[in-house]
């Protein structure tokens, strides 16, 4: 008892009490070392020396004395927390925890939070906002780094001081827009319809509603800007849904100067049966080449969830004819879902109107979905193929892979 | 990092911190390294001196990696100390530090401030099954079982799932005890096990069955055995329930079959109305079948062979007991092709009834609605799992109902041929816990590890009371 005494004093002179007096605190220091980690002091003080001047427990009286200040600052703040508040503070503490949380919420968002159904849907909603702040972050970080070279590169033009002569006055934007809705407004009189069909929006969630009408927006602007353009439709399009709240959102005043067709009737209402020619990965037929009398239909529908034959069920119902993209006969498919996004498979539409080039078309399938393109007779495709599966398996695995790159070269 | 074996200096952290690559995680890798290696809580302790001298402040996040290591070590008072820093410092935690609190403090004496602290949780959020388990076996370790239960009824009732270590700790802790309520509350849990069609491992059975065996003046005896096929146990003679659903659950299930797996959101997407319309018809009027039989799936048995060679062979083998059979298939197979002769077709439909399927239709959910239409005698061949439409059924009990009829119903059984139709059916009795008061058979998890959801174990606990 006597050593621990002395030692408890040796420890008081020796560092805590500089410190306690730096904060202001001397009174109240003695309570707060505890016997447990007195006795622990003991053992390292005969174990080691030159550590006998640390006290393990000054933290703990670092983060006490910070505190005594804070709380008779919000002593006076309710105490009853409103569940936003509370919900907030929850999302606070994820984020001190260090899980992927957003650093700013707005109430909107919260509100979204707090309605999700599940522990698992809360933690992936923050975590897409989590990703989308960062993203957010980066391009002003980006965009402030782009002006700060843009000023200097003035700075350095101001210093050489000279004009530059041309013929043309510099407006290429605005003139390029001109060229392209004027053909634009060609097409939309003698142009191919191609449909999107709006008749989805009770399948799928607000993000994938979403995310539809980006990828519409895509497409339509890549149309745009082709040099043969499609007459684009938007059928069974109903005022004020889902749909039509988003282009708002993502054209703003252009909305009501888009050189397309909306309406809310559907595409068996316009043209004739026979000629259209429904879209979908879950067909039976598979498309050989593009038909340029015929109008095709694209569901415009992101599955993140993969809802199997919806749309064929749609073309089903309406007796329509199919066509899915040869992709199998063209690419040899490694990974990841036959149905492509909206924008992708307008590049591949236009390329195949302008040129009726499969290769050229199916490069703008995502380089991830597959390995390469099929140059080779189908039987000895088969065998690559299960060079492939004996290579997943990993039987021979170097052998297989140099076979493999013979016979398909990487692009 | 290798955490260092000794409380270090001020400047000796700030060398190490120094040389390590991105020094500004460096204290979470450090405490990272340190749980990894259960390094002694006296470093933890000066790499925290040296933040806070640092700093003037630790982040909650490093607070919270401490705290792990305390409870590692079961370092009661510090976890204490820890809370008490917390609970000052923030409005409320978050669900990491509670769950460790509480699963620190309910291992000490200190186990009463677990259940303060649960109570505290709640006040914020739903706790996690952790916090639960962790005050349930607390307090059934102080025997305070009727405590433990509460806790156990409260969890349920907000739908959160417990383990089976909960459960098995009920029946550890409740060895050798003479109580009518407690009694009851564990032969719920049994009941528990038998409506969610849980079964228990062979640590949780052993723990069962000593229990059964502890109570005083009970005369129970437990023994382990394997049951029959017909369904008897040979221990105590026993006939289990058989396999059957009642007429009731009989027809939930058709008509949930119909109506989520045919019919779905679209009936377009498995088949199309007219289609689906016309099988109706063609069933009725030939009800009821002894055997439906998936087509496409059995010629698919040997690969070598003829896809219509296999059927054929199929048919043949389970036309010979005069039952009357059903064949689905698709409209590709009347199509003369390599694959499919039209002689032997043309054979066949002398010998079954056959329903040919649009091509792009689903043939699946026409073989459950006409096993399940024409009646519980009858059987339906495939290899099939069947997983996707089981998914299609909205809620769990269905699925479960499902699950059993399946078993019942189906036969299926991997290469070897004429062995294929030996008649591994099914089987005829019910494999859930259950009881006739003064029985109890509880089939068993002969390993730890989960099993395949279709697979249902072979060995059980038979108890009886002399």
């Amino acid at each position: 008892m006597q050593s621990a005494n002395m030692l408890l004093r040796r420890i008081v002179g020796s560092s805590v009490l500089p410190f306690a007096a730096q904060h202001g605190m001397k009174k109240d220091l003695f309570p707060l070392s505890r016997t447990l980690s007195l006795s622990l002091c003991l053992k390292q003080d005969k174990s080691c020396e030159p550590s006998e001047k640390l006290d393990l427990d000054e933290w703990k009286k670092v983060m006490k004395s910070g505190l005594q200040e804070e709380v008779s600052e919000t002593v006076s703040e309710p105490k009853e927390l409103s569940s936003l508040a509370a919900a907030r503070e929850t999302l606070e503490m994820w984020r001190l925890a260090g899980r992927a949380v957003p650093e700013n919420i707005s109430e909107e968002q919260l509100k979204t939070f707090m309605e999700c159904p599940s522990k698992s849907a809360k933690k992936k909603y923050l975590k897409y906002l989590h990703l989308k702040e960062l993203h957010k972050k980066n391009d002003k970080r980006k965009m402030d780094e782009k002006r700060e070279r843009r000023l200097q590169a003035q700075d350095q033009a101001s210093k050489t001081d000279e004009t530059k002569k041309s013929s043309f006055i510099c407006m290429w934007s605005s003139v390029m827009d001109k060229a392209y809705n004027w053909r634009a407004a060609q097409s939309m009189i003698f142009g191919q319809p191609l449909v999107f069909d709006m008749s989805y929006e009770k399948e799928m969630s607000v993000r994938e509603v979403t995310n539809t009408v980006r990828q519409i927006v895509l497409s339509e602007s890549c149309n745009r800007k082709s040099v043969d353009p499609f007459h684009i439709h938007f059928c069974n399009f109903k005022d004020d849904s889902l749909y039509h709240r988003e282009f708002i959102k993502q054209y703003r005043e252009a909305w009501g100067k888009l050189l397309i067709t909306v309406t809310d009737q559907c595409y068996t209402e316009i043209f004739p049966k026979e000629k259209l020619i429904y879209l979908t990965a879950d067909s039976p037929k598979v498309m050989k080449t593009f038909d340029h009398n015929k109008i095709y239909i694209i569901g415009s529908m992101v599955d993140k969830t993969i809802k199997t034959g919806v749309s064929l069920a749609q073309a089903k119902r309406l007796g329509l004819e199919t066509a899915a993209l040869p992709l199998e006969k063209y690419l040899l498919w490694s990974t990841g879902a036959k149905n492509l996004t909206l924008d992708q498979m307008m590049h591949i539409l236009l390329t195949l109107k302008d040129t009726a080039d499969w290769k050229k078309a199916l490069e703008f399938v995502p380089k991830r979905k597959y390995c390469g393109f099929v140059n080779k007779p189908i039987k000895e495709l088969k065998k690559t193929l299960d060079l492939i599966n004996t290579l997943k398996l990993g039987k021979g695995r170097e052998e297989v892979q140099k076979q493999f790159a013979k016979s398909y070269p990487k692009k | 990092v290798q955490p260092p074996e000794k409380p270090l200096q001020a400047e000796e952290w700030n060398k190490l911190r120094e040389d390590f690559q991105s020094p500004e995680i460096f204290e979470e890798v450090m405490l990272n390294s340190m749980i990894r290696c259960n390094s002694p809580i006296d470093v933890a302790k000066s790499l925290l001196t040296h933040l806070a001298k640092r700093n003037g402040d630790i982040a909650y996040n490093v607070l919270v990696k401490y705290l792990t290591l305390c409870v590692q070590q079961g370092q009661v008072s510090e976890i204490c100390d820890v809370y008490d820093i917390m609970k000052v410092r923030f409005k409320i935690l978050e669900s990491g530090a509670y769950n460790l609190l509480i699963k620190g403090l309910s291992n000490s004496d200190q186990w009463r401030m677990a259940l303060t602290l649960l109570e505290e949780v709640k006040k914020i959020m739903i706790p996690s099954r952790a916090c639960y388990e962790s005050c349930i076996k607390a307090a059934s370790r102080h025997q305070e079982m009727k405590l433990a239960f509460e806790l156990y009824d409260e969890m349920l009732a907000k739908d959160v799932v417990p383990t089976l270590d909960v459960l098995q700790s009920f029946f550890n802790f409740s060895r050798g005890m003479k109580d009518a309520e407690l009694q009851k509350e564990l032969f719920g849990i049994l009941l528990y096990l038998r409506e969610n069609q849980i079964y228990p491992h062979k640590t949780f059975m052993r723990s069962i069955k000593l229990w059964f065996e502890s109570i005083p003046g009970g005369n129970w005896r437990g023994h382990l055995t394997n049951i029959k096929d017909s369904g008897q146990c040979p221990v105590c003679n026993h006939q289990l329930e058989d396999s059957n659903l009642t007429e009731e659950e009989y027809s939930n299930l058709s008509e949930r079959i119909i109506r989520d797996v045919i019919h779905g959101t679209d009936t377009f997407r498995k088949t199309s109305p007219q289609e689906f319309e016309a099988f109706q018809t063609f069933v009725e009027d030939r009800l009821p079948f002894d055997i439906v039989i998936d087509g496409l799936n059995v010629s698919h048995i040997k690969p070598r062979k003829m896809q219509c060679e296999n059927l054929f062979d199929a048919v043949n083998c389970l036309a010979k007991e005069n039952a009357r059979l059903l064949v689905l298939g698709r409209k590709h197979m009347l199509m003369n092709s390599s694959n499919w002769k039209r002689e032997i077709m043309k054979e066949m439909q002398n010998k079954a009834d056959f329903f040919f399927a649009e091509n792009i239709s689903e043939d699946d959910a026409f073989l459950l609605y006409a096993t399940l239409r024409s009646g519980k005698h009858c059987k339906f061949v495939t290899r099939d799992f069947l997983r996707d439409h089981k998914a299609c059924l909205p809620d769990s009990l269905t699925r479960h109902l499902f699950r059993k009829w399946q078993r019942g119903h189906q036969i299926s059984k991997k290469n070897v041929f004429p062995l294929f139709f030996s008649q591994q059916p099914a089987f005829r009795y019910d494999c859930v816990v259950q009881t006739t008061g003064d029985t109890w058979h509880i089939p068993y998890k002969d390993v730890f590890e989960e099993k395949y959801s279709y697979q249902v174990p072979r060995k059980w606990l038979c108890i009886q009371q002399k």
